[in-house]
């Protein structure tokens, strides 16, 4: 048991990953604010990122640049680094796109919130001139 | 520069949709030009897809591989234009008359010239991100594809500035993306434990290792089917898919139906039988649980169908049931089960765009969504009733149309596999898909007329319902080099089985 707790507490980055995975997951699908299910998808996306940046580093390692460190030193990974940097450029453009829906739904209903919203939906929707907007 | 063209194929095939893609916005002003060049952008795609398959079909090279920026492939991006690349390829021509149907009428359609360009935009995205899907063999190259696809899907839903469409865009948005976040995280483990993004040396690496890491293996397959599967709409995880392609502009819902759905499943099979292989998916028992998904969802779908009064989303309910073939065909673990979801999915992507269109058509030129109060449509738009005719019997699976094959090879490789309710599952799916279309075409043709004048739309229009029909007809009577390609992809998926 104690092993797999040592395990488990060296390889805090993951486990952190999984609570934060859990935590936005969990708020995507149970709030019904539109801005709080979004910034679950954002605490959810970080999640996935921790864990691919944990899994390039070694402790004690040094950032893979030739000729500035002495010969045995160790190279962490730098690609799954790389790979979140676009990871982190989709995840704005998703958010920038969300707000941006979010705003035209906040014009349109008057709130923010998805039951208010299914609430109004009867009112809204032979509100033609909305479509010209 | 025959030469230059040919050796640089499978990423032509991506590049082109993408660069004409990038030129529209500053052309903004000239909307004939747009048009023009936005279907001179998705017709240089299916020449390129033609041109690669032809390569591929007589063997010349199979697989063609494209090492992008000549860096060679566990250090590169690889492009592999293979049997099943190739194919998917050809099903992305779809979009080719789609864009025709545009043609002319989509102002009207998402309610204003200025926001017409920018459709066309999102649409060439989604098509290059569909074509780079067919030929990626990279993993994290398959996320981004994906990302670029989902935007533009829901860009392309809330094309109309409609507060019901922000709605199921944002509804898709958020369930898109917690599926493209799924699939990351599987992309994650598999590298962790492989150390490789490459489909080819991930898969010959996880065979090597998968004994000492079962766990991880595992949580990377749930995970990825997971995902593709809410992206994909596949039977429970459908609940966006509704909403979104029934308040899509019509040609975007034929797109969204037809192909954007497409696009995920091949990536699914990518991973499942490229990655993964089939003996890791028997040994977790996937194989199963995509056969009962799919078939739960085939029965499902088509009941949820049969309840909507309104004609596009009961096409939207019946892609549910749709996908439940493909997922069900996936599972079944057999070169002739695989065959036949593949060519299923080329002959969906065809009838589905007619449908969606039909549809659009009459609901265009009569205002009404409600199937009840489309009486008589069939007489006074006869070439638009034609073509939804010609794609239901498709749908339903009638011989001499293309629905057909594909079950017909389903029904087969579930009787190879020895399982009895996939087949009823596929023939119930058949009728109940019979009793949600037929009504619609009785009801156009038989009930009397009403006074009021519902013309046919444009020529642009009607050349477009023709082309997917005639599609239709013809892959279902001379199947030949699809029905070729889909069973070449399905045994060389399957090979190492």
């Amino acid at each position: 048991m104690s092993g797999l707790l040592t395990k488990v507490l060296i390889n805090y980055p993951y486990l952190v990953a999984v609570l934060l995975f859990t935590i936005g997951t969990f708020t995507v699908l149970t709030h019904p604010n539109l801005f709080k299910k979004l910034l679950g998808i954002n605490i959810m996306e970080s999640a996935i990122f921790l864990m691919f940046v944990a899994s390039g580093n070694i402790r004690g390692g040094v950032a893979p640049i030739r000729g500035t460190t002495n010969a045995e030193a160790v190279y962490i990974n730098p690609l799954p680094s790389a790979l979140m940097l676009t990871g982190i450029v989709v995840s704005v453009s998703v958010t920038a796109f969300a707000l941006a829906l979010i705003m035209r739904l906040y014009k349109a209903y008057g709130t923010t919130d998805l039951r208010r919203i299914a609430a109004r939906r009867k009112e809204v929707i032979s509100d033609d001139h909305l479509d010209q907007g | 520069m025959t030469t230059l063209i040919r050796a640089n194929l499978p990423v032509l095939v991506v590049i082109a949709p993408l660069f004409v893609a990038f030129i529209l916005p500053p052309l903004a002003r000239r909307i004939r030009l747009v048009e023009a060049l936005a279907l001179l952008g998705a017709v240089l795609g299916l020449g390129g897809a033609g041109y690669l398959a032809s390569i591929v079909l007589t063997q010349q090279e199979n697989p063609f591989i494209y090492q992008l920026g000549g860096w060679p492939a566990p250090w590169g991006i690889e492009l592999v234009a293979g049997s099943l690349g190739v194919f998917f390829l050809l099903v992305v021509g779809v979009s080719v008359p789609v864009l025709l149907f545009a043609q002319g009428n989509l102002a009207a359609e998402v309610g204003g010239a200025e926001r017409v360009t920018r459709f066309y935009v999102l649409y060439l995205l989604l098509v290059g991100a569909m074509a780079g899907m067919a030929v990626t063999n990279d993993m994290f190259n398959v996320y981004v594809l994906v990302e670029v696809a989902t935007l533009s899907c829901c860009g392309l839903v809330s094309a109309r500035r409609y507060p019901r469409a922000a709605e199921a865009a944002f509804t898709y948005l958020i369930l898109a993306t917690l599926g493209s976040a799924l699939v990351l995280g599987g992309i994650g483990l598999i590298y962790l434990i492989t150390g490789h993004l490459n489909m080819g040396f991930a898969a010959q690496e996880l065979s090597r290792v998968w004994l000492a890491r079962p766990h991880v293996v595992l949580m990377a397959v749930s995970l990825i089917v997971v995902g593709f599967g809410v992206k994909a709409a596949l039977f429970p995880l459908h609940v966006w898919l509704p909403d979104a392609h029934s308040t899509a502009p019509s040609p975007a819902s034929a797109i969204l139906s037809g192909l954007a759905v497409k696009g995920y499943l091949i990536c699914l099979v990518k991973f499942l039988y490229g990655v993964f292989g089939p003996t890791l998916l028997q040994e977790f028992a996937v194989h199963r649980i995509l056969t009962l998904l799919g078939g739960v969802g085939i029965i499902t779908g088509s009941i949820l169908a049969l309840t909507q009064e309104e004609l596009k989303r009961r096409l939207a309910y019946s892609t549910v049931a749709q996908v439940g073939y493909l997922i069900l065909g996936f599972g079944l673990l057999n070169v002739t089960g695989l065959a036949g979801a593949l060519f299923y999915l080329a002959s969906h992507a065809v009838i589905k765009a007619t449908l969606f269109l039909a549809a659009g058509a009459m609901l265009a030129a009569t205002g009404k969504r409600n199937v009840r109060d489309l009486a008589g449509v069939g007489r006074k738009m006869p070439i638009t009733m034609a073509a939804f005719t010609i794609g239901s019997l498709g749908l339903i699976g009638l011989p001499l149309f293309s629905g057909f094959i594909g079950k017909w090879y389903l029904l087969l490789g579930s009787w190879e596999a020895g399982l009895i309710l996939p087949a009823v599952a596929i023939l119930a799916g058949s009728v109940l898909c019979a009793a949600y279309l037929l009504p619609v075409i009785r009801a156009a043709y038989f009930a009397p007329a009403p006074e009021e004048d519902w013309p046919d739309p444009g020529r642009p229009q009607k050349l477009a319902l023709l082309l997917l029909a005639a599609a239709v007809v013809i892959l279902g009577v001379r199947p030949g080099p699809f029905l070729e390609l889909a069973q070449k992809a399905a045994a060389e998926l399957l090979a190492f089985y």
